[in-house]
């Protein structure tokens, strides 16, 4: 163990974007019991914007120990926090990292935002992207640069499509068209479904270094 | 050529853009705002002006300055820090101090700033506290700024920081903070023409009963 402690790389950091109501925090609470169960050793770090709401809402949620999550309040700059000036998240990264070393991987969830958030690579090492259906069928052909450059976009609420008037298959083309290359999935976040790609996907590309 | 470097120096140093923070703290201005007791552009002038005459001017530059002249010097550094942590009652008036420091810090440990790194373990390993005026002591100096632009150069963030807050919380316009900084201008030249206090110390009561009311209150766009 001490040997492992001492050649451990340091926790991977993945973001998660979106505009509000898109899912994020539903998102964590699925991603949460399943790196649980791959033993992934995780903390969590939020930055709600006008409230700690978000952050209590996980630390009540029983699914991770209450001091393994940290809020980081945003100053009413939602961009900033994660991109112009990412300083207030890094160190709550390395009071979590010190607190509860080895760690593998921080989750930092962004409070919600509009189109053009981004993460800074200072920041994190991979970032999610959560839209949502209900949000409107047309966000993917915004290009907005969070759907755009996101190493993962999620396109939540599939359930929904029928309700608001959205045709999921071609939000879901549209999405993979401006995105090249770069992965697209679909989730359910409030039934789990789809959400088992996602860790598989944050296992592949993130913590290929680290104990599965 | 010389003066041109060091004004680029102070001027970067001092620039809102840099990795440092501060957007996420209003000083208590958020709960003054919440409690009806600034309302407008004269409120936060009024609030800006006692951050600088009656807490910067009497604690933050004295730490600024001692800390600027114990370069390297942990453990003088150390006891700075204590004092700081000892005279700030309010937790998260005490805890925005260390976190600015630390984000301070990090930035210039990344750029490379002389003595940051060795700053930074010493606050890992707890020798010292990491307070704001500390850390900007220990990097503003390491970086190469003298002594008089680094005691302005705090004094402005502090004046540019309650603006952009301010701004943020719609009390004050873009353009009206920018006059109320070119108004705190003279100020701040007033206060850094007098002899600079030996000992820290700070009288803002409205201002640190805000910052206390604020850890419990619902307004929470800010850190403190």
């Amino acid at each position: 163990m001490s040997a492992e402690t001492a050649q451990h790389p340091g926790a991977a950091r993945v973001g998660i974007g979106g505009p509000v109501g898109s899912g994020k925090t539903a998102l964590l609470e699925q991603l949460i019991p399943r790196f649980a169960v791959r033993g992934t050793r995780l903390a969590v770090i939020t930055n709600d914007l006008v409230t700690k709401e978000d952050a209590e809402r996980l630390r009540r949620s029983g699914l991770i120990a209450p001091e393994r999550v940290l809020a980081v309040e945003a100053g009413a700059c939602p961009h900033t926090v994660i991109r112009e000036d990412p300083t207030l998240n890094l160190d709550a990264a390395d009071l979590l990292e010190q607190r509860f070393s080895p760690l593998d991987l921080i989750l930092l969830e962004s409070g919600g935002d509009n189109l053009a958030s981004t993460f800074s690579l200072e920041l994190v090492d991979y970032w999610l992207f959560v839209i949502d259906v209900a949000g409107g069928g047309d966000i993917p052909r915004k290009k907005g640069p969070g759907v755009v450059q996101a190493d993962l976009l999620i396109i939540n609420k599939p359930d929904l499509a029928p309700h608001v008037g959205v045709d999921l298959e071609a939000m879901v083309a549209e999405a993979r068209a401006v995105r090249g290359d770069r992965l697209v999935l679909v989730t359910n976040c409030r039934s789990g479904e789809g959400v088992d790609a996602v860790v598989a996907a944050i296992g592949r590309d993130v913590l290929f270094d680290a104990a599965s | 050529m010389a003066d041109a470097v060091a004004l680029l120096l102070a001027l970067q140093m001092g620039d809102s853009a840099f990795p440092s923070g501060g957007f996420g703290f209003s000083w208590g201005l958020e709960t003054l705002k919440a409690d009806g007791l600034v309302r407008d552009g004269a409120g936060v002038t009024a609030f800006a002006t006692a951050q600088l005459t009656r807490r910067w001017a009497s604690a933050d530059r004295p730490v600024l300055r001692a800390a600027l002249a114990a370069q390297g010097d942990i453990d003088s550094l150390g006891r700075l820090d204590r004092e700081v942590e000892a005279m700030s009652l309010a937790s998260e008036q005490r805890e925005g101090s260390r976190r600015l420091g630390r984000a301070l810090v990090r930035s210039h440990v990344t750029m490379g700033t002389p003595g940051a790194a060795a700053f930074q373990a010493a606050q890992r390993s707890g020798r010292v506290l990491g307070h704001l005026p500390v850390a900007q002591g220990v990097v503003w100096g390491g970086a190469g700024l003298a002594r008089e632009a680094a005691e302005a150069v705090s004094a402005f963030v502090v004046a540019a920081g309650i603006g952009q807050a301010g701004v943020r919380l719609a009390l004050i316009g873009p353009v009206e903070a920018q006059a109320m900084i070119a108004a705190l201008r003279q100020v701040i030249a007033a206060v850094l023409a007098r002899p600079c206090p030996e000992r820290p110390h700070a009288f803002v009561p409205a201002a640190e009963i805000a910052v206390m009311r604020h850890e419990t209150g619902d307004a929470r766009l800010f850190a403190n």
